[in-house]
């Protein structure tokens, strides 16, 4: 009557039932800890202050660069404050937190990450940062980012340790829009001439390998 | 021997793996991709995803934002690899539905050009871009890695497959 087949049949269709209930539970249960007391989604707050360009030439590939012409690289470094404490409940494994700036070119909507950070624990979820360098060195795709209005955002998405992935942007305070200036005309030729310098020195380094 | 039952046997096989492939099928049908569920193979992600954990991939959406988590396979490979988006280029006019996107993995210093095929330095969403990670289960899809990954694994599988097929008669 039970054979092998059937008897493993049974307990795996019950092993699947029963975790399928426990994962609709966690996700349920994680689900309304998001939105009770307090929603998550509208509450968390940030505030960004000092908002500094800084802008270099590069001519490589991985900076943007096409057929050697100089790319305009933004960095920036920036204040910034949040509580990311809220988000943390039984079913998060951690907080990916990212500044994004949004900006309009000629033809294109685009938006950029400046600097992002992993959170793992409640502990660490706390935000506070003076005068931080931005992890990114920024091009536009088309032309360059002078001139252009950046408008920066504080994003965050909660990695679950089971069920959806959960977004959401924080009500950012402070002095968010920053417009990046253009270069100056008498350092062009200055710019021009480090650029082909560090091409000098990148032919030799390959020469090496 | 009785002919009929070992051919309602063979039938029986024929319905599971059917309904297998259709169930596969449907859901790349609902999720608009050739893979709606895919296993992580590396660890570029930590900690968010580690290998052998089960993603579930949607590609409906028109544009990615931001922060998502894609799976993208280059021209010519047949690795899905699962990084976030960087940065996104989308055209003003609602008609032109290009979007360009840069990627990058989580726990990788750098972004993902140097992967990107024909000296590329963006993903084309249309072209490129599997599906979207929607959802997440930890650990389970590490069968299929050591299914394909151990040979040992493989005959063992096999061997419990046969071997039941053979004493499972009624």
């Amino acid at each position: 009557m039970f054979s092998l087949t059937q008897r493993f049949q049974v307990v795996s269709n019950q092993a699947i039932t029963f975790s399928l209930v426990i994962i609709a539970f966690v996700v349920a249960s994680s689900w309304i800890q998001l939105l009770y007391p307090s929603n998550v989604f509208q509450n968390t707050t940030s505030a960004i202050a000092n908002v500094t360009p800084s802008m270099t030439l590069r001519t490589s590939r991985y900076y943007g660069s096409q057929n050697g012409k100089p790319k305009e690289n933004v960095r920036v470094s920036f204040d910034l404050e949040s509580d990311f404490s809220p988000l943390f409940n039984w079913n998060t494994k951690q907080i990916f937190v990212y500044l994004t700036a949004n900006y309009n070119s000629s033809g294109s909507i685009n938006e950029v990450t400046f600097w992002d950070d992993i959170i793992t624990s409640k502990d660490k979820a706390l935000v506070q940062l003076k005068n931080a360098k931005s992890k990114y060195t920024v091009w536009d795709l088309e032309s360059g980012l002078s001139g252009k209005e950046l408008d920066f955002k504080l994003h965050w998405n909660i990695q679950p340790w089971v069920g959806p992935l959960v977004y959401g942007e924080t009500d950012i305070s402070g002095d968010h829009k920053l417009t990046v200036e253009a270069r100056k005309k008498n350092t062009e030729s200055g710019d021009a001439e480090k650029v082909s310098k560090r091409k000098k020195k990148r032919t030799k380094k390959q020469k090496v390998n | 021997m009785n002919i009929r039952l070992e051919l309602a046997k063979l039938l029986n096989l024929c319905f599971v793996f059917a309904s297998a492939y259709m169930f596969w099928q449907g859901l790349s049908l609902f999720a608009n991709t050739d893979s709606p569920i895919v296993v992580v193979l590396s660890g570029s992600m930590e900690p968010a995803f580690q290998r052998g954990d089960v993603l579930f991939l949607w590609n409906r959406n028109t544009q990615n934002k931001v922060g998502d988590i894609v799976v993208y396979e280059n021209e010519g490979q047949d690795i899905p690899i699962v990084h976030r988006v960087l940065r996104e280029h989308h055209s003003k006019s609602e008609s032109q539905n290009k979007q360009f996107l840069l990627t990058k993995g989580d726990n990788n210093a750098v972004n993902d050009i140097s992967l990107y095929k024909n000296k590329k330095i963006y993903l084309s969403k249309e072209k490129d871009i599997v599906g979207t990670v929607k959802g997440y289960l930890p650990q389970i899809g590490y069968v299929t890695i050591w299914v394909s990954e151990s040979k040992y694994a493989k005959y063992t599988l096999l061997a419990f497959l046969g071997l039941s097929s053979l004493l499972g008669g009624e």
